[in-house]
């Protein structure tokens, strides 16, 4: 007969071990620094995720719903998300831009179209004034929650700046076409050739419309000294703008290019003239103010504007570099122009911070060139608008993109057209304004464990090898299985990618693992920090708790 | 019986009483998870027995026994037997402290061998007597503090090397004897796997970082333990029937200091001439264990930073059945 047991051993689990601790983990997503560095705030990390598990369609969606200009942005930003990447302290930083066209391209190539995120029908009517990447990134945002939009644009092209200023080796026209076609198809009329004050008055537009909103971009050249005010490369005395230039380059307009061009400026549209002029077959020269990338540790400013990887393909691309020089006098003989008379440049900006070189006597250079084409900064045209432009947001009319921002980047004026979207919103239901669900705490790299992750390669679009031949891209798009890979690289930095190691860790069975993640039981912690310490991607952080002892003596 | 882990048996469950951070338990935890709670448990005296069982209540959810600390495995060795007379293949694993194992308990485990008992002996290693009050055992390596090894004048703690029980084990001939550490799951999970599919006489011994004792954060606890592997003082080794079968390859070996300087019981290494020679001692054992087993050079994919990589959506979790896998 078996003895019976007097005493049963209950389990352990009626011991809450969770009064013991001081501090306790809590999970806490983080925003990723790409997507804190990102004019268009994406959310990086979140499409990187989707891209890696190949559900490619999944991820545009998500990159589209802040960019609905994946194909285009992913060739021409400059992307600082890369240069705020923290894999650069394990290997290099993720190849964001190409796997942003290559989504880009995918989306194009499969024909997918945006959803809309709103079935109530809206009946308030909204007018943008502005095709350009601003005032399309704001009519998306409008049109997919339901509104009544149209956009009105002096041009015969919508597009903008994409369109009228970036060359076609950097941007093919078709790429920009078709995501600007996805765009419109959301229901969103597009009135070509309409100019505020001669198509449609500024009465009209406040009267027919319940808000307005102005995203006119920058399509005056900034006046240089020698403006003639013909400002035609054809003309007697062949100096131009560079916006001018590169307005009638991609309108396919009969330019006559000499053999040697002197293009003056520092900034990205100096270098996309130059590298246009090289395809052209001239030789060419920029004369530019600064100094060269990465001489100046403390003060950027005095470090060229434009962005290093297209100084360095323009460079490998044969275009000469002419640091620290600027512009004393035009060298003519008779009406021909023989070239500039450059000099030394001492102090770039004055006390007041604005552009003002001082160049110092006895310096000066000739640079030859039958042609000069100053590159140095464009302003917004007002003209027709000088009422609206007086109006605020209380009387329902919006201003975005560059022709305010000071930034002057394409994919900051998609993320000025979606904050003014939300603002309008946001007014006209009376609600008050929220970006992110996000909480905005930096993650750096020193709060990660980076030996968690594999050190890998960073897959690069193949470079085209005849690329001065004509205006053929000169980068090439990721193939599929590099682009999987690519994805795969992102840290996850401060978003749980599930990889269990705190559940795993935890020496009192306090994780428990979910479907979508995991939870602390709090009865049975004891706040040892294991899990926050091993957490790859510092996703978990300690939070010191009020003890009963310390809560009653304060 | 504690059903909260949907992905896990938890056949060490929560409201044990082990410090805050211990390696002990974690290792525990994830053994007898990957072992499953089918098995028989016998645990010698020691911290992991006193931890899991007070005052009537238990955190053991699957079958335990209690021994003492001498004879864990000849318990274990009667279990197996009458298990076999009556026809029945539960599995049968001892969990043992490096006392219970190095010092106390090695006459009767090497008597287990010797019968060829089908059972598997864990060892977590915390390297001293932890549960009495940090006193020193033939675990504790050479130079530690502790309680009855103090630095002074004489010494810089403990004189005596750590005992090579691995070697040992390897010597009595057994089908499979490793060592691991709580660091590499994929590591540990893959040695507790092989130990489970092979019949006769297994040995584990898992290094398992002790807060207290170490005297480091109790946050450290895998870091430290995987410090231990990448400076080359705790080897990660597999051996078969005595040869070497397989071992952790460190892509890099690191400075022992990395490892001893987060532990307050080297403290008394960095602040003395004798100390400073000390170091250098300890360093050349490093460099000693990582050419004996050629852990810089072996041909294997199996190496640290493998053994550490962090996969979306979990690196496998305990279940081998296939309807809870992910």
């Amino acid at each position: 007969m078996a003895a019976k047991l007097e005493i049963e051993p209950g389990s352990s689990n009626a011991y809450h071990t969770g009064d013991w601790r001081t501090q306790q983990p809590v999970y806490q997503n983080k925003w990723p620094p790409c997507s804190q560095v990102c004019p268009a705030s994406e959310d990086i990390q979140a499409w990187l995720a989707l891209a890696s598990e190949q559900q490619w369609q999944a991820a545009w969606h998500k990159l589209a719903e802040r960019n609905p200009f994946p194909a285009t942005m992913g060739r021409i930003c400059y992307h600082a998300c890369e240069s705020a990447c923290n894999r650069k302290h394990l290997d290099s930083a993720v190849n964001i831009h190409a796997l942003e066209r290559y989504l880009g391209d995918r989306a194009i190539a499969l024909g997918w179209s945006h959803k809309s995120s709103c079935d109530e029908a809206r009946t308030q009517r909204i007018a943008i004034v502005g095709a350009g990447p601003a005032g399309l990134s704001c009519a998306f945002q409008l049109a997919r929650h339901g509104y009544l939009v149209t956009v009105f644009d002096a041009q015969a092209e919508p597009g903008g700046t994409l369109h009228s200023a970036i060359p076609d080796y950097r941007l093919p026209k078709s790429v920009l076409a078709k995501e600007i076609d996805a765009i419109l198809a959301l229901g969103i009329e597009l009135r070509l050739k309409h100019r505020i004050g001669k198509e449609i008055s500024e009465r009209d537009l406040l009267d027919q419309f319940d808000a307005v909103f102005l995203a006119i971009g920058t399509r005056q050249p900034r006046p240089h000294p020698y403006d003639d005010g013909t400002g035609k490369a054809g003309s007697s005395h062949r100096v131009t703008s560079g916006l001018e230039f590169l307005h009638r380059l991609n309108r396919d307009e009969p330019l006559i290019i000499p053999q040697q061009v002197a293009v003056v400026g520092g900034g990205n549209t100096a270098i996309d003239v130059a590298r246009c002029v090289r395809r052209l077959g001239a030789d060419v020269a920029v004369v530019c103010a600064q100094d060269p990338h990465g001489t100046h540790q403390q003060d950027l400013a005095t470090e060229m504007p434009a962005s290093l990887t297209e100084v360095i393909e323009a460079e490998t691309e044969g275009v000469q570099l002419i640091y620290r020089a600027g512009v004393r006098r035009l060298v003519r003989s008779g009406a021909h122009l023989s070239g500039i008379e450059i000099a030394h440049v001492d102090r770039v900006h004055d006390r007041q911070g604005h552009f003002n070189p001082i160049l110092f006597a006895g310096t000066e250079a000739f640079v030859a060139a039958e042609l000069v084409i100053f590159a140095i900064g464009q302003e917004a045209d007002w003209q027709g608008l000088e009422g609206l432009q007086q109006t605020t947001e209380a009387e329902g009319v919006w201003v975005g993109g560059d022709a305010v921002s000071k930034s002057k980047l394409a994919a900051s004026a998609v993320g000025s057209g979606y904050q003014a979207a939300m603002s309008i919103m946001a007014s006209l239901q009376g609600k008050s304004l929220v970006f992110d669900a996000h909480q905005k705490t930096k993650i750096t790299f020193r709060k990660m464990q980076l030996h968690y992750y594999r050190k890998q390669l960073r897959r690069e679009g193949e470079m085209n090898a005849q690329r001065l031949d004509g205006f053929k891209e000169v980068v090439n798009g990721l193939a599929e299985h590099d682009a999987v890979d690519e994805a795969g690289r992102c840290l996850s930095c401060g978003v749980c990618f599930e990889c269990d190691n705190c559940w795993h860790f935890c020496p009192d069975a306090a994780i428990i693992k979910k479907e979508d993640g995991y939870a602390v039981d709090y009865d049975y912690c004891k706040g040892c920090g294991i899990c926050a310490q091993e957490c790859p991607c510092g996703h978990i952080d300690m939070e010191n708790i009020e003890t009963p002892a310390k809560a009653s003596t304060s | 019986m504690d059903k909260r882990d949907p992905f896990r048996h938890n056949v060490l469950t929560a409201g044990h009483r082990a410090c805050s951070g211990c390696g002990e338990a974690m290792a525990a935890r994830m053994v007898t998870d990957l072992i499953g709670p089918e098995a028989i448990y016998i645990s010698a005296t020691g911290c992991l027995q006193v931890f899991t069982t007070h005052n009537q209540q238990s955190a053991w959810q699957a079958p335990w026994i209690h021994s003492v600390f001498a004879n864990s495995a000849a318990v274990a060795s009667g279990v197996e037997a009458a298990l076999r007379a009556k026809g029945k293949d539960t599995p049968v694993v001892v969990q043992a402290g490096d006392g219970g194992t190095f010092d106390i308990g090695l006459q009767c485990l090497s008597g287990l061998i010797e019968r060829g008992h089908d059972i598997l002996f864990v060892c977590y290693d915390n390297e001293a007597y932890m549960n009495t009050g940090v006193q020193r055992s033939s675990s504790t390596p050479h130079a530690v503090r502790t309680s009855t090894s103090p630095p002074g004048r004489l010494s810089q703690g403990k004189q005596q090397l750590k005992k090579d029980v691995i070697s040992i084990m390897a010597a009595h001939h057994m089908p499979y004897a490793a060592t691991a550490t709580i660091a590499y799951f994929p590591d540990l999970k893959a040695k507790v796997e092989k130990a489970m599919s092979i019949k006769g006489p297994r040995f584990l011994q898992v290094l398992s970082p002790c807060p207290l004792g170490w005297v480091h954060d109790s946050a450290l606890s895998v870091t430290v333990s995987r410090l231990a592997v990448e400076t080359g003082l705790f080897p990660l080794v597999e051996l078969e029937y005595g040869e070497l079968t397989g071992v952790m390859r460190l892509v890099e070996q690191k400075p022992v200091d990395e490892y001893l300087r987060p532990q307050g019981r080297f403290k008394h290494l960095f602040n003395s001439q004798d100390g400073a020679m000390e170091l250098r001692h300890l360093q050349a054992l490093a460099d000693t264990r990582i050419r004996r087993y050629g852990l810089l050079d072996a041909h294997t994919q199996w190496d640290t930073a493998h053994a550490m990589q962090s996969e979306r959506h979990g690196r496998g979790g305990y279940w081998r059945g296939s309807e809870h896998g992910r």
